[in-house]
């Protein structure tokens, strides 16, 4: 084969080998070879046995010898493929089968520029996926942390919990009694902690955090503040440091925030625990609330040093972020309040005062008084009562199985069940107490979620599964560290009608109890709602700075649209709209928290949380018990009316009024 | 050489044929072809192995490289699970491919054995379905002269 000479030089300059085919195997250079061709192989005269020296052309060969027999349109090239020279070099090659005047020709060439860029480019994507299957590990290790703080932490402080509840209830002298207060604020605090890395770590409730639940929450702020630094009063005595909450100067002025209660209780708990890290002894922290245009604010004063001058204000509230005197714990409080203060609409931020100390605020948005949070009403009783108590239990014995593999929670928990009149049965893990279930009759069944063997959900489900046909069925409880929403939704679908959050507290195991149908629906022992009693009204009346008008028209408004509330979520039940039946029961679930009626607002939010969980299952039996709670609120109701259509009572007056324990604390 | 990308194939060979390793991990595009000779049941043998670039969504396998083995050494490794079912679904579709060849199964990076995310169950699954499987590191050498070696007992039969 004649090449012209331009053409041959063309190849030269291009770094092309062009060889000829020869049959078996070997090849006949048409031209000059390459330099890295006799780099590599050693050789660039004669007959080249290339399938011999380059195992890969003696591949490529197989589909080549293919493409001379039958040429078709598609060119046969080879994938790059990588020789070494002796020295070391890495040299990339490509081949390429041609028909060239009848002749069989290969053309092996080096697409270097290109094969660099498409290492960079394949480089770059791996180490990619390399990082984000490293991301996503850690990201799984993380999930397991939690679980672990969850379960693991959450199990001894239950215990805590329990025993000192069940101490409490002792005949103890002031002394215990006081020591108990301070040991349960410390457990409190404690699980506040945990719930903080949870909140702050976890994705699931950080989602939550942004879910329904909260974007139509409103909260006192004031109230909130005077229940908080209630119960942070005791530690505040302990280091000597006074604690006040100043009413803004409008008595009457209106302080719901759009917040959600007990988050807006943990950023005052952070915020007071904070600038407590810091006082000195005999010094004041003053919590005041003052307007702010569209917004309130709340602000905690301190008489400490004041901010550390090596941060900005904004740096205090980052991840991790501790003060380098007597810092703080893990860094978590402070960026829990800013991450919720900011989902909520708010700002938060500090200051150093101009002569000593500091102030920590927060500006939250106003909210509309409709859906008003729980905790105002009873946060009346916060501003200097006694720390709460364990509420009594159910007046009518009921038959409880309690499981939990846990054997001190177990032993505590029977311990004051029984103590509260209750027949209890224990269990030690799943399939034992499926056993008992199963060899029992029970009104109610607390189960814990994680258990070796079958676990709570398992049970549930064997228990709801088992008692088709049946007329009655027990009350099923969970009693799980992981109860985030889908947490929820997941074990109320295995057949919960309730789940009880650990570490759980008396009086929340009663509150629990006391929705039982078993209980709420005993006529001889109606669970009486707090306003039931002249106390339950005067500090409603407190809270609204003794307007008996305004109580009055709060009254009427009730009685005027409850029955039409009732009648809506009845309707809602029959059409089984669960969504529909989540928006009415939101709203009386509002409307009954403005008069404290603890047991209404639970069953309203329980019916709330079933129509959000599209499971009408338990619902009308949970329907059945608020209608109760309903008439006998609306009889109290209609009795104050009658009987004191207005008692002027003044707001100073009622703030006044020592409270019983927290006399006796301070002098 | 087949396996995921990044299971440490190319660190295998090199730390075969030329004794070395290095930590920086540099994708492998295209083929590359080294020989070894070593002794088998007292006979000089060359191994010619073909060190193939990982499949994944960039780069597809051409399934010719394949004619003509004798065998493969199949390779993932202990601290990405997901490269223990690619390797699953290579040996089948070896077996649609070119039929039934000898392998050996290297579990590598054994270095690494406490950020593993592969237990020794898994391993136990593997050796039920009959592959012959070993731990292996390119960075220590555990288990790698073995992991040739066996292949090259079982591909001379």
């Amino acid at each position: 084969m004649n090449m012209p000479g331009v053409f041959e030089n063309f190849l030269t300059e291009m770094s092309f080998a062009l060889l000829e085919h020869h049959g078996a195997g070997a090849f006949v250079p048409i031209a000059k070879l390459p330099g890295w061709f006799t780099d590599l192989w050693g050789i660039s005269l004669g007959t080249i046995p290339l399938a011999e020296v380059c195992p890969f052309l003696e591949n490529f060969l197989l589909e080549a010898e293919a493409f001379w027999e039958a040429p078709g349109l598609a060119p046969c090239q080879s994938e790059t493929w990588v020789e070494r020279t002796s020295g070391g070099r890495e040299i990339p090659l490509q081949a390429r089968a041609l028909l060239l005047d009848g002749k069989r020709v290969l053309a092996i060439f080096s697409p270097d520029l290109q094969f660099h860029e498409q290492v960079k480019m394949l480089q770059t994507a791996r180490n990619t996926l390399l990082d984000h299957e490293r991301l996503a590990r850690e990201i799984q290790k993380k999930e397991i942390l939690l679980h672990c703080i969850v379960h693991d932490l959450s199990q001894p402080l239950s215990v805590m919990h329990v025993a000192i509840d069940c101490l409490s209830e002792e005949a103890i002298s002031d002394r215990s009694r006081q020591l108990l207060t301070l040991g349960k604020l410390a457990s409190n605090q404690q699980e506040s902690m945990i719930r903080d890395i949870l909140h702050t770590f976890s994705d699931d409730l950080r989602a939550s955090l942004n879910a329904g639940t909260e974007e139509n929450a409103s909260t006192d702020l004031l109230a909130c503040a005077r229940k908080t630094a209630q119960r942070l009063s005791p530690t505040f005595e302990a280091k000597r440091v006074r604690l006040a909450v100043v009413s803004p100067d409008d008595p009457a002025a209106i302080c719901l925030v759009r917040a959600e209660e007990s988050r807006l209780q943990r950023i005052f708990s952070n915020l007071l625990e904070n600038a407590l890290r810091y006082s000195p002894a005999g010094s004041q922290v003053t919590v005041g609330v003052e307007s702010d245009g569209e917004f309130l604010k709340a602000c905690v004063d301190d008489q400490g040093p004041g901010l550390p001058k090596d941060l900005r204000p904004e740096q205090i509230f980052g991840l991790f972020m501790k003060g380098k005197q007597g810092g703080g714990k893990a860094g978590l409080g402070l960026y829990f309040c800013r991450i919720t203060v900011e989902r909520w609409g708010g700002s938060i931020g500090c200051v150093s005062l101009p002569e000593k100390g500091s102030r920590f605020w927060c500006r939250l948005p106003r909210a509309a008084t409709a859906t008003v949070q729980p905790a105002q009403a009873s946060a009346s009783s916060g501003a200097g009562q006694a720390p709460p108590q364990a509420t009594p239990a159910p007046a009518r014995p009921l038959r409880i199985l309690f499981a939990d593999d846990q054997p001190d929670i177990r032993t505590l928990t029977c311990h004051q069940l029984k103590r509260g009149g209750h027949q209890v049965v224990a269990a030690k893990n799943g399939t034992e107490a499926l056993k008992k279930i199963r060899a029992g009759s029970f009104d109610v069944i607390l189960l814990d979620h994680e258990m070796p063997g079958m676990t709570g959900d398992q049970v549930a489900a064997a228990v709801r599964k088992s008692e088709t046909g049946k007329k009655t069925r027990p009350f099923l409880i969970a009693c799980s560290g992981n109860s985030g929403p889908e947490d929820v939704l997941h074990l109320k679908k295995a057949g919960f009608d309730t789940v009880l959050s650990k570490p759980f507290q008396l009086e929340e195991l009663y509150r629990v109890l006391s929705a039982s149908p078993a209980v709420s629906g005993a006529p001889a022992q109606p669970v009486k709602s707090p306003v039931a009693s002249q106390a339950g009204f005067d500090t409603i009346l407190a809270r609204i700075g003794g307007d008996s008008q305004l109580l009055m028209r709060m009254i009427h408004t009730f009685l005027r649209d409850t029955p039409k509330r009732i009648a809506g979520i009845a309707a809602a039940l029959r059409r089984r709209n669960a969504e529909e039946l989540a928006s009415l029961a939101h709203a009386l679930k509002g409307s009954v928290s403005l008069f404290a009626a603890e047991p209404a607002r639970k069953l309203a939010q329980d019916l709330q949380e079933l129509g959000r969980a599209g499971d009408l299952t338990a619902a009308p039996a949970a329907f059945d018990s608020l209608k109760e709670e309903i008439a006998n609120l609306l009889e109290n109701l209609r009795g104050y009316a009658k009987q004191s259509p207005a008692r002027p009572r003044s707001a100073t007056t009622a703030r006044r009024k020592p409270p019983r324990t927290r006399g006796k604390r301070r002098r | 050489m087949l396996g995921s990308f990044a299971v440490g194939k190319t660190s295998l060979v090199r730390r075969f044929v030329e004794s070395i390793y290095s930590d920086v991990y540099q994708t492998t595009v295209g083929v590359k072809v080294d020989k070894k000779n070593v002794q088998v049941n007292g006979a000089d043998l060359t191994l010619v192995l073909w060190d193939i670039y990982g499949e994944d969504d960039y780069q597809k396998m051409r399934w010719t490289y394949l004619r003509g083995a004798s065998g493969y050494l199949l390779v993932a490794e202990g601290t990405r699970k997901a490269t223990i079912d690619k390797a699953v679904s290579l040996e089948q579709r070896v077996r649609e491919e070119v039929g039934v060849i000898p392998f050996v199964f290297a579990l590598n990076k054994c270095d690494l054995l406490q950020d593993w995310e592969v237990d020794s169950a898994v391993e136990a699954q593997l050796a039920d379905k009959g592959w012959n499987t070993l731990r292996s590191s390119a960075k220590t050498g555990e288990g790698v002269e073995e992991a040739f070696c066996l292949l090259a007992r079982k591909m001379l039969g």
